[in-house]
This record gives structure tokens, sequence and C-alpha cells, in this order.
């Protein structure tokens, strides 16, 4: 840990350039930067049609997106020059500012209502959804949390009731939203993040039993998605109304077979299936390179997932838990986020509304995404230097 | 990270979790194996998409080339021709699009907005219809979205008004709405092809996958008509209309030997190219579908029923006098005082007096069983839409002053078209056939529903109708003998019979000694003063025989005719 600054002195010379360089994690970089890219054709062959009906420009969502990327490659290199001892220092600032902003969005006027949930906080033109920076404030906070107390939650009950007071305000603020699919998220990260830290089996035992019947009791109490759960089950059943969107998009996976319509060649982007270049263009890419170009993009993630674990591991063994911790909420993030919205494209999780990392058309999760990843990769650049 | 391998497995929950982010994508790519490629499956790829195909996939029709309607020699009536339909669809096209596709079309721009405006809430609307190929190309060629060009075909008429009653017409979609346009509209209209095509949620198309089916164009259908006689009867009942001042008027002419109808024209008319102000009273096939009253033209009739009786001759003298004879409360009188007449004299001079005396001394019924066998108040046979049957009375009981009327033609109705089919049984020596609108391949058998020698009889005595003492010298021709028999009906008004409105008529046959055709003339109301039979209609028979014979190649019997003069003179 002698390198905690990111020196750009003119001084350093070719060889600790080369080095430096070696430290960069370039598997999950190139894999990221191939996700971004990818996620930007497949958002323009989605929203082309859409665009051009709506915005008279082809290239709307395309530009959007593209400007977002601009705005969180920046984003990216700022964070990445932040030593990680800021973050776990600033730990508490963020606990304040995810509240804040979860709170802030639930006040009318503040946060804008869109399809029957108040998820948007208008920023000037921009408009961000507050709980995908939450996801972001959460994740530092809690590893931050994690790593000083690790000794007082193993051994006391003090540590572990402030934790779930902690994990159940973010919950019940997002459900306040409503937004499920992000609290569900956000508890399979935070129960990953606290198993990892090494919270008693049988406790651990105990809250995840908590939490799968506290989400499970919310699904039946809700009209919503108790209907979205029914439908989900046979969305034939109703496919002219609460099952449209999951029969269009099952259509599409069917359409595709092996490899696909070819680029630009979906045909259930045509208006057919809502939200094709967002929630659903997981769809479009199974129309449109088929299951091959599907399984593509699972392993895709898999490699993802599999690089931030390893560091999460590696830091763990060199004792840096706030990396690992940290390392191992953005993993799951990334694996809970992405498995569940391609999980619920393919009908083989009820509707959620989540983005799929990196290729949906939305600005918000693109920020904060990037911004988990840059945290990620500094993570790794530190730990490397020994 | 060999180093790292065994400390994997001791760091029991870093395993834990990897198993778990493992399980994850495994879980996906089964189902995503089961629902884009496994074989089989209930709700597998292949039921997928089907349903894709049948929200996608749609038909398009591809309208089928409607059969040309022909006279029996092939010449053009009714004709396809090729257009061009322009539409749009008023949830896609981009407002300044409207006025480039106005502009091209000619049309106003703030009209074609004010309608799509209407039709907001449509995916469909004909901004033009029917253009010719080049006009719509002006509005394809921009490729605007939202624009569809439909191709159709435009009926036309290339014999205009001189056929319209008998071709009929389509309407705008193509369907027969008259005359045989609509009797043989199921075999003209031939079975419309079929085109796949994927199209977007917004009806836009997306692909072609090209024809399915392509149309079965319609059958072509030959007229019996001749349209050279069909050009010349038109002229001159156009004439006769012009000059006599007449409400309206009919000619129909029918092969003696086959039945067919070569010629059948009314007036009014109407232009079937251009029907923006055609009334409905243009539009009638009034041969066929109006009644008039024969009047004196069913005499010949009455006189064959006493014939074939037995109880009288052609020789049989009618006593005629005083000029007059009463009926129960009614008079019927004679121009002037025949006397004593033979029975073609009573035909020749269209004797009241003489067709009552004759009338009232047959047995009951008699003459109205010869009506019937010859046709009166039943279809003709050629399924024509709207055709009449007129009406034969049936009476259990007759009055003297019933069977003196329907004797000489009141009281009951008819079509000129029965008119000639009756005249047709007389003229072929008894034998009557269907009546035919379309060309007969082969010639349909007769029926003998009047005994040979007696028909013969009456056609003898028609030709004294032409000859010098008859009542239509003025339907004798310079190069044809001519036969046949005038009628002058009074029409009915609001109280009864009218005293100034006739309705002339002319029913005759020629050559008289071998009858080729037989055609009726129907003048309705002539108003300047020529009210009469002979003098109305039998002058229009005797321009449209004439010219007729010589377009059939019929050779001239004129000497014939001079000789039959001369005897007459001679007497």
């Amino acid at each position: 840990m002698s390198a905690l600054f990111l020196n750009t002195h003119s001084a350093l010379n070719h060889a600790d350039w080369k080095v430096r360089l070696a430290r960069l994690d370039w598997y999950l970089l190139t894999v990221v930067l191939a996700l971004m890219s990818f996620g930007l054709v497949m958002i323009l062959s989605a929203s082309i049609d859409l665009a051009a009906h709506s915005y008279k420009d082809p290239w709307f969502f395309f530009k959007r997106h593209a400007l977002y990327l601009c705005v969180a490659l920046v984003g990216a290199i700022m964070i990445f020059s932040l030593p990680s001892q800021a973050w776990n220092r600033l730990g508490i600032v963020f606990l304040i500012i995810g509240i804040a902003l979860l709170v802030a969005v639930l006040i009318p006027g503040v946060g804008k209502m869109v399809n029957g949930s108040r998820r948007w906080l208008g920023v000037g033109p921009f408009s961000l959804q507050a709980s995908e920076a939450a996801k972001f404030c959460f994740i530092v906070f809690f590893a931050s949390f994690l790593s000083r107390r690790t000794f007082e939650f193993k051994n006391g009950w003090s540590a572990f009731f402030k934790l779930l007071v902690i994990l159940g305000a973010f919950v019940i603020l997002l459900l306040l939203e409503p937004d499920f699919g992000s609290s569900v998220v956000l508890c399979i990260t935070a129960g990953a993040m606290m198993f990892i830290a090494g919270v008693p089996v049988l406790r651990f035992v105990f809250l995840a039993l908590l939490a799968v019947v506290g989400l499970a009791f919310m699904a039946v109490a809700s009209p919503y998605r108790w209907q979205r759960l029914v439908t989900f089950l046979d969305p034939w059943a109703d496919q002219f109304s609460s099952g449209y969107q999951l029969v269009q998009s099952l259509i599409a996976f069917g359409r595709g077979e092996w490899f696909g319509l070819g680029l630009g060649n979906s045909l259930q982007k045509l208006f057919f299936l809502p939200e094709a270049h967002t929630d659903f263009i997981f769809s479009i890419v199974a129309e449109e390179f088929g299951l091959i170009g599907a399984l593509v993009l699972v392993a895709c993630f898999v490699i993802l997932v599999w690089r931030i674990l390893l560091l999460a591991f590696k830091a763990y063994k060199q004792e840096a838990f706030f990396a690992s911790y940290c390392a191992m909420g953005v993993a799951m993030l990334f694996s809970a986020q992405a498995f569940i919205n391609m999980g619920v494209a393919s009908g083989l999780l009820p509707t959620k509304g989540l983005t799929l990392p990196f290729v949906s058309s939305g600005g918000s999760s693109l920020l904060v995404c990037t911004a988990l990843i840059a945290l990620v990769l500094r993570l790794g650049w530190e730990l490397n230097d020994e | 990270m060999s180093t790292s391998k065994g400390a994997w497995f001791k760091q029991w929950r870093f395993g834990t979790i990897c198993c778990v982010v493992a399980v994850l994508p495994a879980a996906l790519i089964w189902h995503l194996s089961y629902l884009q490629v496994m074989p089989g499956q209930e709700k597998g790829h292949d039921f997928l998409q089907a349903q894709g195909q049948a929200r996608t996939l749609r038909e398009q029709k591809i309208n089928a080339y409607r059969g040309v309607i022909t006279d029996r020699n092939g010449e053009l009536l009714a004709v396809s021709t090729p257009v061009v339909s322009i539409a749009v669809n008023p949830q896609v096209i981009a407002p300044n699009d409207i006025v480039r596709l106005a502009k091209a079309l000619n049309l106003s721009a703030k009209d074609l907005t004010k309608k799509l405006q209407r039709f907001s809430n449509k995916q469909f609307m004909y901004v033009a219809r029917q253009l010719p190929p080049h006009e719509a190309a002006n509005a394809t060629q921009l490729k605007i979205r939202g624009v569809i060009a439909q191709r159709e075909y435009q009926r036309y008429y290339p014999a205009g008004e001189v056929a319209a009653h008998l071709v009929g017409f389509t309407n705008i979609d193509d369907i027969g709405q008259e005359g045989m346009e609509l009797a043989l509209d199921n075999h003209l209209a031939g079975a419309p092809g079929a085109q796949r095509v994927i199209k977007d949620l917004k009806g836009n198309i997306v692909k072609d996958l090209g024809v399915v089916r392509s149309a079965s164009p319609g059958g072509d259908v030959a007229l019996s008509i001749d349209l050279r006689l069909q050009y010349l009867a038109y002229r001159e009942l156009k004439l006769a209309m012009s000059v006599q001042k007449a409400k309206s008027g009919s000619i129909v002419m029918l092969d003696v030997t086959t039945g067919e109808v070569l010629a059948m024209v009314n007036q009014p008319s109407y232009n079937p190219n251009d029907r923006a102000n055609i009334k409905p009273n243009q539009t009638r096939n009034r041969a066929m579908t109006d009644v008039i009253e024969p009047g004196s033209t069913v005499k010949p009739f009455t006189v064959m029923a006493a014939l074939e009786t037995g109880r009288y001759t052609p020789e049989s003298i009618i006593n005629t006098n005083p000029g007059f004879v009463r009926v129960g409360r009614k008079t019927f009188i004679d121009p002037r005082n025949y006397g004593e007449i033979d029975l073609g004299t009573v035909i020749q001079k269209s004797s009241q007096v003489g067709i009552s005396k004759l009338a009232l001394d047959l047995p009951q019924n008699v003459v109205r069983t010869m009506f019937e066998r010859l046709g009166f108040g039943q279809s003709t046979g050629t399924g024509f839409p709207g055709e009449s049957l007129g009406v034969l009375p049936s009476r259990s009981k007759w009055h003297p002053i019933e069977t003196a009327t329907l004797a000489f033609g009141y009281g009951l109705t008819v079509t000129p078209l029965q008119l000639a089919q009756a005249y047709v049984t007389v003229a072929n020596s008894g034998q009557t056939r269907p009546i035919s609108l379309l060309k007969q391949d082969e010639i349909p058998a007769a029926t003998q529903v009047v005994d040979a020698k007696v028909a013969d009889q009456i056609a003898v005595m028609l030709k004294r109708v032409t000859e010098r003492g008859g009542t239509a010298t003025r339907a004798q021709t310079s190069a044809y003998l001519t036969a046949g028999k005038t009628g002058t009906a009074h029409k009915v008004g609001e109280n009864g019979y009218a005293d100034d409105k006739y309705v002339a008529t002319f029913a005759g046959m020629a050559p008289a000694n071998d009858p080729r055709v037989v055609t009726v003339v129907v003048i309705n109301e002539p108003t300047s003063g020529h009210y009469y039979g002979g003098e109305a209609a039998a002058p229009v028979f005797a321009s449209v025989t004439d010219s007729s014979l010589r377009l059939l190649n019929v050779p001239p019997n004129n000497s014939q005719h001079a000789e039959g003069v001369k005897q007459v003179a001679r007497r």
C-alpha cells in the first residue's frame, strides 16, 4: 500500500509506466469496454424505429447514450484517480448521501413520477435515478463499516443490529418509491458482503430467512406485484393485457434460434416489444444474434463477475478488507442485476424494472456501473502493488 | 495464482458465493436453450415463432384482373385497365410530407391536412383513387413514409352509352352493380391473389415475402349483341327520340333462328365512364325492366288463337258493320266502317271491331292461353337483374269487356323483350327458344308452342300490314320485304287511360318471307303529334331493319316487294 496516490510525474521512467500499466486488470477493463461498445450498438439497433417515430430522429437514443457514456468515462477516470483509502474514510458520508437521495426522491416536486414510481431526481436537463446512486453509496459505506467493525459484529449483537437497521432503512426507502427490484439486488449484495465479512452462519441464515419472508410478503401484499407473479407463470393466459410484454419478449427469443436474424433484423423492436432498448434489450440481442449471441453476452458478465470475485479474494488474503468487501459487493450487484434482467426478459423470473449493466439504455445505470468498475479497477490496481 | 488455489477451499465462504454465482448463469443458459433451440418443446421456438408470425405475417390482396365483356364478334364492351390508388397511414405521415404529397397529386394541401386530421385515429385513408399509373408515380416517387400505393383495375366501357344498359357497370371496388356486370359478377371477377408481407405494429411493410397465390383473372364474356347493329339501333332511336320529343324508347332485335339478342338499346341512356351526374331513370334497361300495355301488337296472336281452334281459317269473314261494336257498356269503334273483311284484313287494318267480335266468339281462356304459351307473364330466361315478368291476368270468369280488351292488348303488360320473343315464335313457324343475352355456341333446342301452319298463316297476314292499305306502310324498306304489326296504346294516367299520352309500338320481322330478325320498337309518349305506332315506331323499325340486314349480308328481295306492290295494285 505504498502508492496511495496516482502520481503522474514527468520524472517517471518508462519501466515504471510498464509496471504500473501491468497492474491494471486488463481482462476486466476489456470486458467492460466490450460490453459498453456492444451496448451502444444494440441501443441503436433496438431504438432506431422508436426514435424515428417518437422523436423524428433515428439516432436520438444512441446520441443520448453516447453522451452519457462520455460523462461516465470522465467520471470513471476521476474515480480511478482517487485512492481507495479516501472512500473508506468517507464511508459515513456516503451513508448520509445515499439516505438523503432516497428521501429526496420521495418528496413530491423533487422526485419525478414515471409510470407510477417516484424514482427520478431532476438535475438540470438530466435526471438521475436515485436508487442507482444509492447502490453505489451503500456498497462503499457497507464495505467501510464492515471492514472497520469486523470484530464487533462477529462477536456482539449491537453492531449486527446497526447493520440491519441501515440495510432496513435503504430497503424500506426503496420500497416506498416503489423499486422492488433494486431492494432485492441491494439485499443480495448486502447479504454477500456480510457473509464474506464473517457474520456467524446461524445469524446469517436467520437474516436470509427474514429477508426472504419480508420480500415474499411484499410481493403477495401488493396487487400489481402479485399480478406480475401470476402473469410470469403463464404469460400466454393474459397475452394481450398484463402478459403482453413478456409474450413479445419470449417471441423475440423464439425467433433467434441458434444464430439469430442478424444485427438490425429484429421484428420485435418494431413497436411490438415495449422498452426494447432499456429493460428488455437482452430479448433483442437474443433475437438478432440467437442463442450464441446471448451466450456470449452471458459469458461476458461471467468473466466480469469472476474477475471482481478474484480481486475480492485476493484482497481478503492480503487482509485489505475494505477492498475485498467492496469488490464482493460490486460483484454481487452486477451478477444479481444482470441475472435478474436476463431472467426477467426470458421469462425465468417475474417482471422487475432492472437494467442490464452497460447494455441497456439508461444514463443513471450507466454512470453508476461505470463508477463501480472504476472503483474496482482502482482497488485492484492498489492491491497488486506488492 | 497457484498458491491461492489451496486457499479457495479453506475460504469456504468464498467457495459458497462462487457456487451460488455460478448457478445463476447455468440456470439462465439452460432456460435460454429451452426457449431458443431445444426441439419439441411445448412452448419452444416453434411455438414462439408461430406466435410471432401470427402478429406480424399478413397477407395482402392482389387484385384480380376482371374478365372483359365483348360483343358476339369480339368487340370490346367492358375492359379493365390497371390504375393505382394512393392511400396514406395518417398516423405515420409527417406534416411536411402531406404538403409534398398534395403537390404531387395536384390536391389542396389544406384540404388534405384537414381530411387527415379527421382520420388521425385510423391507419388507412385513401387520398386519390384510381389514378393513371403515370400520375400515381408522381406521388410514389417521393418515397414518403406512410404512403401506400395499391394496384387496382378500373373498368372502361368503350361502347359508352350505346351498350350501357346491357353491359352495366362496376363500382369503385370492381364489383358489378348493374347489367351483365352484376349478373355475371362471379364469373367476371376472378379470384384475388395473395402476397405475404411482414408488417410492424404500425402497419408498415417491413419485408415482402413474395406472392403466395397469384391472382387468377376472371373469365371473359361474349354477349350475343352485335355492336354494329347495337350502334345503328341506338343511333336511330336517339334520332327518333329527338325528332318526336318522346319521353323514352327502346329497340330490341332478336335473331329468329337462335333466340339471341342482337341489339337492345334504350333512351335515355348514360355514359358509364362518367357517372358523376347520372339519374336513376337513365340507368334502367327499359327493354327488360319496364312494362307496357302492348295494344294492337298482340292482335295477331288473338287471330292465331282463333285459327288454332279450327273454327276459323284465314279466309273466314268477320262482319265489322256498322264500324262499331258495343261490349257491355263500352263501344269500340274502327276509324271507318270496313264492312265484311277476312282475318288478314282485320290485322292489316287493326280493326278493333273485328278483333272484339272474334274474341267474343272464342271459348274462354283461348286467347289467354295463347299469350301464356308465347311467354307473356313469364321470364324470358335471360337472368338479367331486374327483369320484369309483366302481368298476364288470370281469371276464373271472363267478362265480355275483359275478353275483348285482352284480345286487343289492354289489361296485360309485357316487356318489349317479351313482345319480341312472341314475334320470334310467329317468325319461326311456331317454335320458341329461350332468349339469350350471351353468345350461344350451340343453338338451343326449340319448343313448338304453336302449330307451324297456323304460325305461318299469321306471318303471311303480317306482311299485309306493311303493304299499301296496311297501318304501317312506313315500316316497309326499299330493299327488304318486312312484316309486322303496329300498336298504339293509351297510357294509364291519374284518371284511368289518358287521352293524350300514348305508347307507340311496332313489332316486326324481316325479310318477310324468310325472317332473320325480329325487331320491336317502343316509343314512349311521343309529343310531336305523330303518336300512332305506324307513324312513330314503324319508320324507326324500317331504317333499323334495312341497315341491319345489309350488315348481316342478307340479300335484298326488293323485286318480290315490288311484285307484291303490283299485286295489291291490281286488286
